[in-house]
């Protein structure tokens, strides 16, 4: 996973266990407790009404199979990951070169393109869906203007556009995370490899694929997964926008899975999603890190 | 909670005192009872559980402190937003963490809560500080219908919640108006009785004064809207469930009706107000954008000004209604009690006994009073006595009508659904509506709410939610006779 | 010299910068207005864009209730977990990458804690901090920060360290200094950029939890996504308080990315050496 030309000759056999331990610790410590009980509690049948902790086979796994509404989420969080992973990518990749070279304001500008993911989620998606709002919000409004008359669009109802609105405010959040990324590893870039490869006439794209990518290639590949999982993860923005809706549209893995355990308190059966999600995702996860170290 | 300050303390005090020495002459009223027989707790806190906004300032600076002065026992008021409410009481249940001693539970929710064990049986205390009498008091549709599951007392009904029409008098009184709609319709421009002549006087409103005014602009987002939904299936004879098979009836055609007619009203309702939820149709109706709305009380008071120049209230828009509001039953006459609160004791709680004192003693009939005209209050009037009382009479210039109003309201007034899980029923219609704003056809939309409704039956167990349901149907408010 | 830092090219992209600027201020600046705006302006319309007369009551009522307070919560519990995350996770990411302890499966083993979703382990984490006695405290949502923000940090950093060539360190080394003093000063000034790039999004991810606050708070340690939550009411939503809330929830995160972007800036033009 890793250049073996970075490894030390010199065998500290404590220090090398001594760094990693303080870390392991606490995340074995947060995360051991709620995978153990969750995998425990997934075989066991807890509900509401009465705690039945005897060993009660699978049945709950078997029942998510069938969970039609499960796989429709799972289906969702798919797709809105697919189109706002890349649309965040390119968006910041593109972000990152505007700003890589000197620029009157640069930082103030940088600093202002950051703003967004300060703003707690929770209030990203209630102000969007204020923004988007028939009467008062002032989208429809600029909209009006352009098109000249009056627009009536219900962003968050309608079905056909209920999508690209939590769209446009999850790529509005998460964009500048890409693109300080993006522009940290595009500076690093070496600047004479790119003028040699200029002088000697290589076109953008070609200066792109043999020269930019493979340099930023590694961080690029961590900004996606670490992105990824959260866009898999997606609750906030979607849960004060639209609660899911219309109907169960706009319902992510997420979302789903806070229905069952805090409202309902079918605490198994979230527990059988909850494990089943984690296992899924490793599985997927592992097997496309080892695709691209392979293709390193 | 010691460095939130309690601004304004001293003055409710001072009401509170007021009101508390003029009653001194009737003496043992359920209130002064609970005082005596709490002082043995002096020294402890009770943790209270309520809805963040506007509901905590009640314990936070008249009753929390007020009973403090009056009995030592220290009041820790915990806010959450109230959709959080049902998760946090069940979780502190679940973890068995005894966080909550007093606790604010939405009516419908209490069998869930009463047969998870999550809530204390409440009669021994009932009986013990002889509180039945002024329980008793309690406006009959609240006290039959919101204090018990299956015979037994869990909550004290204390919240008077009731979706009630506000319309605008200047333009259902005048002549012109009136002319021109007897013309139309041959009927007399009066506050609707019936659905179809709201969606007459609705269009008839909005072809005269829109876009400045529309006809009405009601709680259309599915959250809000479902409680207009559940009240006007009822009205119209429909019935959720199959007495005999417990198989879901939402999809028959009163059902397929009201949604064509709800969608057909949205054309003389403002654009966009399929979006609308309590505050949007609130600031509309203060504005003076709409003619007709049907919402929770408050929105009849603040209205119509009072509480005004309250620091709690400052968020609410100049009202440009206030002389001109009249009150009136919905179509239909059996208007939806939606949401309310009853106060509960935690099963958890350590202190069990003075939690229930505070709650009989907050729900009395001397410290109600008091609470339901609190300006911020967003307790409604929920006793006999609260709708007669003479002091909020005059309130302000229409208040009588607007409590006769409340009052007829929770005499044919319609309760939640309430079953086992019944917050996933709820999920059902608010689904189903969403998906009806958005376009669905009706017909499709009901059928997928009723299969989606019996595998959830099936799922809980059909004989078991058939128990709850009949319990819940025999309520004299669950359907309108 | 270099075409894009010049004449009208320069111009066309200061342009579109700005263009862009503006694009990703302009709900913030929505937030900031309604803030200020009075009752009516909020739900006029047409909506109104600029308040007529600013309104600073919200502000100064979140300040005297003790609301504000939240925000304080939310440094305290970000700041400090995001410290600990630094300091363990640029440790174990450098012993990953030098001593290639416990291999690749360590690493992934660390990466993916990040896969599970927090809504999925909400609630026994809850059971267990009833256990422990952690609800409603400094330390129970720091750990927890800590932890979930420590494959992030240990897989970031990662990456920074792998692009630092072995023989600086190695010559250090020769000059006497300890491996930990090597850490110190050879290795972080080299990835300086990357260290407050990554620290930057720690501290931002903890910001905006708003799950497990919730879960894991009641009155004490209340964080400021929390906190605004609770002016959504079932019968008011108190939207100007929103909008001032999160001014002040902004407003820190503002001077911490004007201050560490500073080190980023200066990290990124002084380009790391690539090995």
């Amino acid at each position: 996973m890793h250049a073996k030309s970075s490894a030390l000759a010199d065998n500290a056999t404590v220090l090398r266990y001594a760094l990693v331990a303080p870390a392991v610790f606490i995340i074995l410590m947060i995360g051991l407790y709620p995978f153990v009980k969750l995998a425990a509690t997934s075989v066991q049948d807890i509900t509401m009404f009465g705690a039945d902790r005897s060993f009660q086979g699978f049945k709950h796994y078997a029942r998510l199979m069938e969970d039609d509404r499960l796989w429709e989420a799972i289906w969702h969080t798919t797709v809105f990951t697919a189109i706002a992973l890349p649309i965040e990518l390119i968006l910041g990749y593109l972000l990152a070169l505007l700003f890589l070279h000197p620029l009157p304001f640069r930082r103030t500008l940088i600093a202002i393109i950051l703003l967004p993911t300060v703003i707690s989620p929770i209030v990203a998606g209630a102000t969007w869906r204020l923004m988007l709002d028939q009467r008062f919000g002032p989208i429809n409004q600029m909209i009006g203007w352009i098109v000249g008359g009056e627009v009536e669009i219900l962003w968050t109802i309608n079905p056909t556009f209920v999508w690209p609105a939590v769209l446009a405010a999850e790529v509005w959040q998460w964009t500048p995370f890409m693109f300080l990324i993006l522009l940290a590893a595009l500076s690093n870039v070496d600047t004479e490899q790119l003028e040699a490869a200029e002088i000697d006439g290589a076109g953008p794209w070609t200066v792109f694929r043999k020269i930019l990518l493979p340099a930023i290639l590694p961080v690029v590949v961590i900004a996606v997964l670490i992105r990824g999982l959260d866009l898999v993860r997606v609750f906030d923005v979607i849960w004060t926008m639209t609660q899911g809706g219309p109907g169960t549209r706009t319902e992510t893995i997420s979302i789903y899975a806070y229905q069952m355990a805090f409202r309902e308190f079918e605490v198994s059966y979230s527990s059988a999603i909850a494990f089943f999600v984690i296992v899924l995702l490793t599985v997927i996860v592992i097997a496309a890190l080892r695709r691209v170290e392979l293709a390193r | 909670m010691d460095r939130r300050r309690f601004f304004g303390l001293t003055a409710t005090s001072a009401l509170a005192y007021g009101v508390l020495g003029s009653s001194g002459a009737s003496a043992q009223g359920a209130a002064t009872q609970a005082i005596e027989a709490a002082k043995q707790y002096a020294g402890t806190t009770l943790n209270v559980l309520y809805e963040a906004g506007l509901q905590p300032l009640d314990p936070k600076n008249f009753t929390g402190p007020l009973w403090e002065e009056l009995t030592g026992i220290k009041i820790n008021v915990i806010e959450s937003p109230v959709d959080q409410m049902f998760t946090k009481t069940m979780q502190a249940h679940m973890a068995n963490s005894g966080a909550y001693d007093v606790l604010n539970v939405i009516p419908n929710q209490l069998p869930d809560l009463a047969l998870a064990g999550a809530l204390e049986p409440l009669d021994g205390f009932v009986e013990k500080y002889a509180y039945g009498d002024e329980l008793d008091a309690i406006a009959p549709v609240y006290r039959d219908n919101q204090m018990k599951v299956e015979g037994t007392i869990y909550g004290l009904p204390d919240d008077g919640d009731v979706l009630i029409m506000y319309y605008r008098r200047d333009l259902f009184d005048d002549p012109e108006n009136k002319a021109a709609f007897m013309d139309q319709h041959g009927y007399e421009l009066a506050p609707p009785t019936t659905w179809e002549q709201f969606s007459q006087i609705g269009q008839f409103f909005t072809d005269k004064y829109a876009p400045d005014i529309y006809g009405a602009g009601m709680l259309r987002a599915p959250g809000n809207a479902q409680y207009l939904f559940q009240e006007r299936f009822r009205v119209e004879g429909g019935k959720f469930f199959d007495d005999e098979t417990m198989r879901a009836t939402v999809n028959s055609q009163i059902g397929v009706d009201i949604f064509n007619a709800m969608i057909a009203e949205n054309d003389f309702m403002p654009p966009g107000v399929e979006q609308w939820g309590f505050i949007e149709a609130f600031n509309a109706f203060l504005a003076g954008d709409i003619a007709m709305t049907i919402s929770w009380p408050p929105v009849g008071r603040w209205a119509a000004g009072y509480g005004k120049g309250t620091e709690a209230l400052n968020w609410i828009p100049e009202t440009t209604v206030a002389d001109t509001i009249g009150y009136a039953l919905p179509p239909g006459g059996h208007p939806e009690l939606a949401v309310g609160f009853s106060l509960a004791v935690a099963s958890g709680s350590q202190n069990k006994e003075a939690a229930y004192l505070f709650a009989q003693w907050m729900n009395s009939e001397e410290i109600s009073l008091q609470r339901v005209q609190l300006p911020y209050a967003l307790r409604d009037p929920f006793r006999t006595s609260h709708f007669e009382s003479e002091e909020y009479r005059n309130r302000w210039p229409t208040a009588g009508e607007y409590l006769d109003t409340l009052k007829a309201g929770a005499e044919t007034g319609l309760i939640d659904l309430s079953l086992i899980q019944t917050d996933r029923y709820e999920e059902g219609i608010r689904q189903a509506l969403s998906r009806l704003w958005g376009g669905d056809d009706p017909q499709a939309i009901l059928d997928d709410l009723a299969a989606q409704w019996d595998e959830l039956t099936d799922r809980i167990g059909m004989e078991k939610q058939k128990r709850v349901y009949l319990d819940w149907s025999s309520k004299p408010n669950a359907y309108p006779t | 010299m270099k075409p894009w830092s010049t004449g009208w090219r320069l111009a066309l992209r200061f342009g579109l910068a700005v263009v862009i600027a503006v694009m990703f201020l302009f709900p913030i600046y929505w937030l900031a207005a309604i803030s200020l705006k009075s009752p009516e302006e909020i739900f006029a319309y047409p909506p109104v864009w600029l308040p007529e007369k600013p309104n600073f009551s919200s502000y100064i009522t979140l300040f005297r209730d003790g609301d504000a307070w939240a925000v304080w919560n939310s440094l305290v519990t970000a700041g400090i977990s995001t410290v600990l995350a630094m300091i363990f996770g640029t440790l174990a990411a450098y012993a990953i990458v030098r001593y290639r302890t416990g291999g690749d499966h360590l690493a992934i083993w660390i990466i993916s804690q990040r896969m599970i979703p927090p809504i999925c382990v909400a609630f026994p984490i809850f059971l267990l901090y009833v256990l422990l006695g952690l609800i409603d405290t400094y330390t129970g949502l720091i750990a927890l920060y800590t932890a979930f923000n420590l494959p992030y940090v240990i897989w970031m950093m990662r990456g920074y360290i792998q692009d630092i060539p072995v023989d600086l360190e190695q010559s250090a080394m020769v000059d006497g200094l300890s491996r930990l003093a090597v850490i110190r000063k050879v290795v972080l000034p080299m990835v300086k950029g990357g260290f407050f790039a990554t620290a930057v999004f720690t501290f931002i991810f903890a910001w905006n939890d708003f799950l497990f606050a919730l879960i894991l708070t009641r009155s004490e340690v209340v964080t400021y996504p929390v906190q605004v939550t609770g002016y959504f009411g079932s019968q008011s939503t108190f939207w100007s308080k929103i909008g001032a809330m999160s001014m002040l929830g902004v407003l820190p995160m503002m001077i911490v990315v004007g201050t560490m972007q500073r080190f980023i800036v200066r990290g990124m033009s002084m380009g790391a050496v690539k090995g």
